[in-house]
């Protein structure tokens, strides 16, 4: 008679918590989160999802998150996979659950669809454009809902580098010229941000004996400049770049974002 | 106003000269060679640089000016090659630096490595590499390329074999290429770095002029638990790659050359295992952060005594990122035509090349393409004047989101260079002219105008060749200008150099005297 009575004490307690729902309560802190899916997991700030509901001291409270990526016509490109996602418990103190992206979207159980599974496969980013992502608290063991669905839109951006144009790669240059200004110009990030974008390009020496990539993990850069929204900087190296060595060019390495290469060579190869 | 004074003296006191010490080394080897009556050859290079760097900033610590070399440094060469007989040799490939330097530290910041640190850095290498006969055994620091798009081009410390029995190419080689350097807040600040391995393996099958058919594996790991506190920015990340490589030669004339890569990359191996990407067991598992991509080149070409030509596509994917090349450029398709022609009894040579680059393939909205054109057409009209044109266009172009105008920026590059000669009894005169002129176009997203960044460029070399004399001095004006609206850049540089060649022609000393004048 004690255990029925329990039990239904029990069934009273979760049928009361059912009836006033599991609430969600989450935002996209970031109106541009990273491109790349995988990186929300390590930004807390990307996504926060507060969860209440639960009844001071009260057990039970289990719930799964049926979550949802669309498109902002509403085709669905991935949802979570429910017999995977993890089971989640309200805490019995009645204080709220604070759940983060890993939690809400786990990657590992979503599936993706079509051409945006591709793109994640190949890339790890969704095609650039509006998405929006869909939470409802659902039950446990049929998934039937237990709270409103809350839904945030969120942008991803597909964001283009800079492109080095000059010198270009493998571009011979002259060294008398090269010595007194070198311009250095770069293709600027696309789409234009909202904010001015600072550029940083960097020069380093290959010396005789290594390899470019070896000098740029290596070397200390002979130019560390950042340039503040422009696309072209003019540099005065006011170095020689002309060896005592016999045969021996000078050859150099600049970044910026993305790599070429480029080497000084003395104007009279004949006489190197 | 604040006075800035910028005080900067470098000298670099190169002791390193092949020529000297490698003509001890000459000596003494020779006296080598003759006790071993013929059986050991010596040969190579030794040497040890001293680099000296100076700089003041006044007021001190004025970050407009920021050093561009260590204080003190010093280079180690020792790359002699030990021939013990036609099937036996012996290379050594060892240089290093007495200051370390590290891309994962503040330069020169890493003040004690440990001594696996020190023979990793990337900045030293310590290589010996013996060979008998087909077998050759790789220790230490090896630079290998078995592929293009595979192996990569960093160093890896390590051990590993290339056999070459016959056609049959077998290649294995495992290592380190990366040691772990803990995270210091600082100052100064060290970035940190994971410990990085790597494994590489090639077999195939390989005729020396005739053909090419192998298959190449890559891996590189990162070990998490190698720097503790872990660097704040980076991610512990692995990689593969598998390759297939076949290159075909007829005659020596036709070129056919396709290679096709397929790569696994994790870019943080702490995110969970995923089924979303499928694995490849035994050699990566797949996390939610694993993409997987394909890279394929395609080169065809003819080369003849007067004419070469060569197509050359090349299609790197999205995804396409190797532990190998870690600053290689993916989501872009390449078509390049390059050409080389020598006429007129060999007087006149063009090389030109044309070619197009097309970024972001996978994003239509934001695809970016890039025209690149460059002509190089050298004439020698007489025994005294000879003269050079060269023209590199550029262009890139794309939408720009939601701005009513797409970013279209184009570079044009003009230059011509005339030579005069005039030969005399006892000298030789040499007045060198070089004019260019660069035009870059950059169109405004908003208002859709295009604003124009033109740079005039001009340098007259006067450089004398005396026959009976040492001495070989030089001088040269070189003029500078830049007009971007709102700004103007004049430079003149006058420079005099004077340089003296020892009695055996092999050392030689130089002085250089350089004025620089500019106005903004």
């Amino acid at each position: 008679m004690k255990k029925l009575i329990s039990t239904a004490i029990a069934i009273f307690i979760v049928a009361n918590v059912m009836a006033q729902g599991i609430k969600f309560n989450f935002a996209i802190l970031n109106t541009q989160p990273p491109a790349q899916l995988s990186e929300w997991g390590n930004r807390r700030e990307v996504l926060t999802l507060i969860v209440t509901g639960g009844q001071p001291g009260a057990p039970g409270g289990q719930f799964k998150i049926k979550t949802e990526i669309k498109t902002t016509d509403g085709t669905v490109v991935a949802s979570a996979d429910l017999a995977k996602t993890p089971v989640f418990t309200l805490n019995s103190t009645g204080t709220p659950l604070i759940l983060f992206a890993n939690d809400v979207m786990p990657l590992e159980f979503m599936a993706f669809t079509g051409k945006y599974k591709t793109s994640l496969e190949r890339t790890g980013k969704l095609p650039a454009g509006n998405y929006i992502l869909c939470a409802r608290p659902v039950n446990i063991i049929d998934y039937t809902p237990q709270g409103e669905e809350q839904c945030k839109t969120f942008y991803l951006a597909s964001t283009q580098l800079p492109i080095l144009m000059k010198p270009y790669n493998e571009e011979v240059m002259d060294a008398k010229k090269a010595q007194t200004a070198i311009i250095f110009r770069w293709s600027p990030v696309v789409p234009t941000q909202p904010s001015p974008v600072t550029y940083r390009i960097q020069v380093f020496e290959v010396l005789p004996t290594q390899s470019p990539v070896q000098a740029l993990r290596s070397n200390q850069p002979l130019l560390d400049k950042e340039v503040l929204a422009a696309t072209q900087f003019i540099w005065q190296p006011q170095l020689s770049f002309y060896r005592m060595m016999k045969k021996q060019k000078t050859s150099h390495i600049y970044m910026d974002h993305t790599i070429a290469g480029c080497k000084w060579e003395p104007r009279n190869t004949n006489r190197w | 106003m604040m006075k800035r004074k910028i005080i900067t003296s470098s000298f670099f006191l190169c002791m390193f000269v092949t020529t000297s010490l490698a003509q001890e080394v000459d000596s003494l080897l020779n006296k080598v060679k003759d006790k071993a009556k013929e059986k050991l050859q010596i040969s190579g290079t030794m040497g040890v640089t001293y680099e000296g760097y100076g700089l003041n900033r006044s007021p001190s610590g004025w970050t407009g000016y920021q050093p561009r070399r260590p204080w003190n440094q010093v280079r180690f060469n020792f790359t002699p090659t030990f021939k013990f007989s036609k099937n036996f040799s012996l290379p050594f490939n060892f240089n290093f630096a007495a200051i370390p330097t590290n891309f994962a530290g503040p330069y020169a910041g890493i003040k004690k490595p440990t001594f696996g640190q020190f023979i990793t850095n990337p900045m030293n290498s310590f290589g010996i590499n013996p060979k008998y006969k087909w077998a050759e055994l790789q220790l230490g620091t090896q630079y290998l390329k078995y592929s293009e798009l595979s192996t990569g081009d960093i160093g890896v410390f390590g051990v590993g074999v290339d056999l070459r029995p016959k056609i049959f190419r077998f290649k294995f080689f495992t290592g380190i290429s990366q040691q772990g350097i803990n995270y210091v807040a600082g100052p100064p600040t060290v970035t940190g770095a994971y410990k990085r391995k790597n494994w590489m393996a090639q077999i195939g099958l390989e005729k020396e002029d005739s053909y090419l058919f192998a298959i190449n594996i890559a891996k590189g790991k990162d070990v998490p638990t190698s720097a503790a506190p872990p660097p704040l920015t980076i991610r512990p990340q692995e990689g593969i790659v598998i390759s297939l490589v076949s290159d075909l030669y007829r005659r020596k004339a036709f070129i056919l050359k396709p290679k096709a890569h397929n790569l696994l990359f994790t870019k943080d191996l702490a995110t969970p295992l995923s089924s979303n990407v499928k694995s490849l067991k035994p050699f990566i598992e797949a996390h939610t952060s694993t993409i997987t991509d394909f890279a394929g080149q395609l080169a065809v070409g003819k080369k003849g005594k007067n004419l070469d030509l060569g197509v050359m596509v090349k299609y790197l994917g999205a995804g396409f990122q190797t532990i190998g090349y870690p600053f290689l450029q993916s989501d872009r398709l390449d078509y390049l035509l390059n050409t080389r022609i020598n006429a007129w009894k060999n007087k006149m040579n063009i090389v030109a090349s044309l070619g197009q680059r097309v970024n972001n393939v996978k994003n239509t909205a934001l695809r970016a393409k890039q025209f690149i054109g460059n002509l190089n057409w050298f004439t020698q009209f007489s025994d005294n004047f000879s003269l050079n044109i060269n023209y590199n266009n550029f262009g890139f172009q794309t939408a720009s989101g939601l701005n009513p105008f797409g970013i279209k920026n184009v570079s044009n590059d003009l230059g011509i260079n005339p030579t005069f000669t005039f030969t005399g009894k006892k000298i030789i005169h040499l007045i060198s002219m070089s004019y260019n002129y660069s035009k870059y176009d950059e169109r405004d997203v908003y208002s859709g105008l295009t604003t124009s960044n033109n740079t005039h460029t001009g340098v007259l070399t006067y450089v004398p060749t005396y026959l009976e004399k040492e001495i070989s001095p030089d001088f040269s004006i070189l003029y500078f200008y830049n007009d971007v609206p709102g700004a103007k850049i004049t430079l003149a540089t006058l420079s005099a150099a004077l340089s003296m060649q020892a009695a055996k022609k092999e050392d030689a000393a130089q002085g250089a005297i350089t004025v620089y004048l500019g106005k903004t």
